[in-house]
């Protein structure tokens, strides 16, 4: 607080700026009455001074034990509430935050993950924000307490006598400079140090992860000689570390002694000569301080010692969480390229498709991907798309999702422009298995009932029917409940397809799309899942990439892609008449079967 | 079996403490010399604040000597440096004591990972390896150099401090008795439920960083399946589950740390109180209220410490089960070293299944003349890899036997054999360092010149002589930066840097744009004169060139020739050939 500001924060700082005031105003009042504690320790110094004994009954020894009392309970009362809402604010903020983070996630389209880690958003949702939060809990600790704490000792120090405030306030400073010096010595160690640990770590996984290289070219004797120096480097720069924020400590303890001495010597020399009744003058001043006011000096001084340190940390703190911030706020601040137009509408979508002089170009890129592709699809019909690597048949299938911009008047759905259509009304009426079977981890139920909440279990067993991944469904222990991944069963390359086929079909939409699934099955369970398609999904459309010829034999059109082109969009029959790629596909695979089955 | 190798086992603590007595018994006196200084400041730092007594009786008494207390600040400013230099020397013997353990039980460590097998490294996740090597490690150094040794250290300050405060007064010594007891009862209890709460904090975290990737990398089909909405709700469950339990625990210590601050302002009170009663001086009562600070900080800390012990232990007991962990010797007992391959290679009868009965391979025999170079081809899955695999024996075939030169690879010592067959993957891995360390596979037993001319051979030095650093060019994000030709290229002259007599090639898919096409092309030539090589063909000029062909269907060898004689015959090949290549 007070030093970060930024469109992402601000409007955080006012949601809970009442938490902020309280507080501060606690800490300002722990700040303040803390400085009484040395008084009433020097009050008794002196009253003994004074009387030689304190009379347990009498009215000062009552007053004084009254005001130890509740000084107590105002520091117990100051302490617990400046926490409470202090770091309430702060840690709300870090979550609030957190969740922008994620709907900006959400909000970003493939192409941003195409070109980004998503290590860095995680590191950001993390690392970054507990920066953020601890400086604007700790770091307004620190502060408050710098400021605060620092002047109203200072002020206390020189009103109760100005002279020694004088003397003591050059040496003072020294504690700031010696701050200052070794966090600057510190960091750059600890920089150091963090780089050889992380060296550390990023060496041995990647030795571990490349340790097929390394035991192909029997180099682990290699590996372990490079590795020995680095151990060595992070035990050299640990020990470096260790040695400058101990010297750290050790400084500071110093020059506090040196600073206890001089109060002690020049205090006592004034109190002394005030006693013996020459008081020591300067500048024309005599200065005449009781021993009582020297203990409670003493105190203030000890009083400004944590915060002397904490403001030197404060500039460190600030400059990483400013740097934090930073992070997160560009990331906030990413452009969505993915958004509804204004003009955008619902679509009540029934399936019909049509591509209208098609070409697409990836974002960023300049190569086209598909050139002119024009065809016409009815509700209702399987279509087949074949083609060789790299024709194109990913991108034709996923332009109906909307995952780029496409140029307008292109591709239409039930005749609605499809870059007119609400990306969710569009996702919503569009299913699709995708090539990369991605799963989530939990039970085959979460994966398969995705678009479900409230799930039908039939529903979700008829699915798993129509993919044919019922039978191993079985055969786990915990049938559809089975965990995937962690702690539970891993499941094949083949089971997973048809786990993310289920997923499509479960969602029953007037469109499916089937990006490739069917390839990894044997030719038997393609059949049944063809089967249960072509059986289930008679009003609406299929669209069915394969890169298998029997996969599309038996769809009503197939489309041949060829380089990016429409090489043909007919019947299979007609296909093998006129279609070349077809035609050289379709006798591979007739040879490659026959092969096989000898 | 995943993690079965990982899995904790207990270990009596009799025993932990014997085997990692082994560690320490080297350093022992670097431990027996700090804990004497430890035992020195301690004694040194508590005089102080009954030097500050005598000084404020000196002040507060009716006759004051200006000498006694000017005196009394110099010694002061003595004590005090001298106390600190020994904080600073036998801070620094211990952490080097310290650091010295946990380098050698990182070699250790690291040593016996590598040491162990491909099979045993697919059963264990690379990251609790990595924890093992970097954090395991370090916890049980600091266990000694810090845990036990700050109990040493706290629970001496504590008790010469009360010893002095009941020298100074028995009859206030007492009365504080019940507060130092306090303390350490709130301070244990607090510590104990903290604790749970802390390791409650660290796995919700750990949790919602796992949501987090999990969401992140599977963002595309939640966005196909437009279930943002719900994606969102679970996050924001755990973010606010987090958010809960850490600022639980925020009032846990919003009570503790201020309720401890309290007892203090009140230890101060009864001091006054008590002080007064029993008519001790000035000097006294200041020196108590000074002591107050030398016994709050070290009880509290000593009950913590107690919480650190246990989880210490664990963190040991898991090292010590990987440290345990036997490397699966494969070499058999009888295996030959072997210097030289004429390089012919045999397959008899080989079948061979990743999982039970799904057989990649089925029953293939073939045989390969010494300086061959044979291409394999087919579709994805027909089991071309997996030849090249077992070669080197990275699996080993359920049935059939291979024999390079006419010896069966089983008698072969497994670091001659892998010596011996260059190995170029398809996936060229790039380790962090420069081009150099990443031909060299950071050997530095190579000179200059071989390494020029393995670079030269396979005609990469164009490419590296134009980076800025040349050889020394640091490679970044594992290599990102680098196309895949020239990954390939790197590969190469890792390989033909190691002088291998058979060379086995697995071709990259990706694209390759038509310059570096070229200069693979020239380098390959130039490889193939080595000696025996067996590649996994993508591209039709490594196919058009080989000595033979194998074309692989579903496990088998349904074709065998060379380019002409397979075109002739109008085969699956000729098909293919067509389809794939047609219009190059």
């Amino acid at each position: 607080m007070f030093l970060l500001w930024g469109k992402h924060i601000n409007k955080y700082y006012l949601k809970y700026l009442i938490f902020f005031l309280v507080g501060l105003a606690s800490l300002i009042t722990v700040d303040w009455f803390q400085l009484e504690l040395p008084e009433v320790l020097g009050s008794i110094v002196q009253y003994l001074k004074d009387h030689g004994t304190i009379d347990l009954t009498s009215p000062f020894f009552h007053d004084t034990m009254i005001h130890v009392i509740y000084l107590a309970f105002i520091l117990l009362g100051g302490r617990v509430l400046w926490r409470l809402s202090l770091l309430f604010a702060s840690k709300k903020i870090e979550a609030h935050m957190r969740h922008e983070i994620y709907l900006k996630a959400e909000a970003l389209d493939v192409t941003y993950y195409h070109s980004h880690k998503i290590g860095n958003i995680m590191s950001w949702a993390t690392n970054d924000l507990d920066t953020l939060e601890e400086f604007l809990g700790w770091g307004t600790l620190m502060m408050v307490d710098g400021i605060f704490l620092t002047s109203f000792a200072i002020v206390k120090m020189f009103v109760l006598t100005p002279s020694l405030g004088l003397i003591s306030l050059l040496p003072i400073a020294l504690i700031a400079l010696v701050g200052a010096l070794c966090s600057g010595a510190m960091s750059n160690r600890w920089r150091l140090r963090q780089e050889a640990n992380d060296a550390l770590y990023d060496f041995s996984q990647e030795s571990f992860t490349g340790i097929r290289v390394i035991k192909a070219f029997v180099k682990e004797k290699q590996q372990i000689h490079e590795f020995r120096k680095i151990a060595k480097k992070s035990k050299d720069f640990d020990v470096k570390f260790v040695f400058v924020s101990t010297l750290f400590d050790v400084l500071i303890e110093i020059v506090i002694a040196v600073i206890v001495s001089i109060i002690l010597g020049f205090g006592g020399w004034f109190v002394y000569a005030a006693i013996t009744g020459n008081p020591v003058v300067i500048f024309d001043r005599p200065i005449i301080i009781q021993p009582g006011e020297l203990v409670t000096f003493i105190g203030y001084f000890f009083s400004l010692i944590w915060p002397m340190i904490a403001l030197g940390q404060v500039v460190t703190g600030f400059s990483k969480a400013r740097a934090s911030y930073h992070r997160i706020a560009n990331f906030l601040d990413v452009p969505i390229d993915i958004v509804d137009s204004e003009s955008a509408i619902d679509v009540d979508i029934k399936g019909n498709i049509s591509f209208n002089h098609f070409s697409f170009t990836y974002p960023n890129t300049s190569k086209e991907v598909l050139h002119d592709i024009t065809l016409e699809i009815k509700r209702g019909q399987q279509i087949g798309i074949v083609g060789t690597i790299g024709s194109g048949k990913t991108t034709l299938v996923n332009s109906l999702l909307h995952l780029y911009n496409i140029n307008p008047h292109q591709v239409f759905i039930d005749g609605a422009d499809i870059s007119e259509i609400k990306v969710a009304c569009l996702r919503g009426g569009v299913a699709i298995a995708p090539q990369d079977n991605f799963l989530f981890a939990g039970s085959i139920l979460d994966n398969v009932a995705l678009t479900d909440e409230e799930y039908d279990l039939d529903k979700v067993n008829k699915a798993c029917d129509d993919a044919d991944i019922s039978k191993d469904i079985k055969d786990f222990k915990d049938g559809v409940n089975t965990l995937i991944a962690e702690g539970g069963v891993t499941v094949s390359g083949g089971q997973k397809q048809r786990i993310s086929l289920a997923r499509a079909i479960f969602k029953d939409s007037p469109i499916l799309i089937l990006d490739d699934v069917v390839s990894a099955v044997d030719i038997k369970t393609e059949e049944n899942i063809l089967h249960n398609i072509k059986e289930n999904r008679a009003d609406k459309t299929t669209l069915i990439v394969a890169s298998r010829v029997s996969t599309v034999m038996h769809m009503d059109k197939i489309i041949v892609l060829n380089k990016g082109r429409l090489e043909a969009f007919d019947t299979p029959q007609n296909l093998l008449k006129c279609s070349e790629t077809f035609k050289t596909m379709s006798l591979l695979q007739q040879f490659s079967v026959k092969k096989g089955d000898k | 079996m995943s993690n079965d190798l990982l899995k904790d086992k207990k270990i009596p603590l009799r025993t932990l403490f014997k085997r990692t007595w082994k560690y320490i018994a080297k350093e022992k006196w670097s431990f027996i010399l700090s804990l004497a200084l430890i035992l020195i400041t301690v004694v040194s730092g508590v005089i102080l604040p009954r030097i500050t007594g005598y000084y404020t009786d000196e002040i507060t008494s009716i006759n004051p000597s200006l000498n006694k207390i000017i005196w009394i600040a110099v010694l002061m400013l003595g004590m005090s440096i001298i106390t600190q230099g020994f904080v600073l020397l036998e801070t620094m013997i211990l952490t080097k004591a310290g650091q010295r353990i946990v380098y050698s039980l990182r070699m250790e460590v690291f040593t016996l990972i590598e040491s162990m097998s491909q099979n045993q490294f697919n059963d264990m996740a690379v990251g609790s390896l990595v924890t093992r090597v970097c954090n395991y490690t370090s916890q049980l150094s600091e266990f000694f150099t810090n845990i036990l040794v700050k109990i040493v250290k706290d629970l001496s300050t504590v008790v010469v401090t009360y010893i002095w405060m009941m020298v100074l007064s028995y009859r206030l010594g007492l009365v504080l008795l019940g507060v130092v007891a306090l303390i350490f009862v709130i301070s244990y209890i607090f510590s104990v439920n903290v604790h749970r709460v802390f390791s409650r904090e660290r796995k919700q975290i750990s949790d919602l960083n796992t949501y987090l990737n999990e969401s992140l990398s599977g963002m595309k089909i939640v966005q196909l399946f437009k279930q943002e909405k719900k994606f969102e709700k679970t996050f924001n469950k755990k973010n606010n589950e987090y958010f809960k339990t850490k600022y639980k625990v925020t009032i846990a210590f919003a009570i503790y740390r201020p309720l401890i601050s309290l007892i203090y302002v009140l230890t101060l009170a009864l001091i006054i109180y008590y002080g007064v009663r029993y008519n001790l001086t000035a000097g006294v009562i200041v020196s108590f209220y000074l002591f107050l600070d030398y016994f709050f900080e070290p009880v509290q800390s000593l009950a913590d410490s107690l919480n650190h012990i246990t989880r210490a232990v664990s963190a040991i007991e898991r090292l010590y089960n990987l440290l345990d962990i036997e490397p699966e010797v494969v070499d058999s007992k009888n295996a030959i070293e072997v210097d030289h391959f004429n390089g012919k290679i045999e397959f008899r009868n080989v079948s061979f299944a990743y999982e039970e009965d799904n057989y990649i391979l089925k029953d293939v025999s073939f045989v390969i003349n010494p300086k061959e170079t044979i291409a394999f081809v087919g579709e994805t899955g027909s089991g071309k890899t997996t030849i090249l695999n077992l070669i080197v024996r990275n699996f080993e075939p359920q049935k059939g036997d291979i024999f390079i030169d006419d010896i069966n690879i089983k008698d072969i010592k497994l670091s001659s054999l892998r010596k011996l067959i260059g190995q170029m993957l398809q996936d060229v891995f790039l380790f962090t360092g420069s081009i150099r360390n990443n031909i060299t596979l950071f050997d530095d037993s190579y000179s200059d010149s071989e390494i020029n001319n393995a670079v030269k051979y396979v005609n990469a030095d164009t490419f590296i002589n134009s980076l800025p650093n040349k050889l020394d060019e640091q490679i970044l994000e594992k290599g990102e930066s680098l196309s895949t030709g020239q990954r390939q290229l790197l590969s190469f002259a890792r390989t033909i840097l190691a002088k291998p007599q058979i060379m086995i090639l697995d071709e990259a898919t990706a694209n390759i744009d038509s310059e570096t096409e070229a200069v693979i092309q020239s380098s390959l030539n130039n490889i193939k004169n080595i000696g025996t090589m067996l590649v996994v063909a993508h591209r039709l000029s490594t196919i058009k060139n080989a000595d033979q062909i194998f074309v692989l269907s579903h496990g088998e060898i349904i074709e065998k020739g060379n380019h002409e004689e397979l075109m002739k015959s109008q085969g699956y090949y000729y098909n293919l050939y067509k389809l794939q290549y047609s219009e190059s």
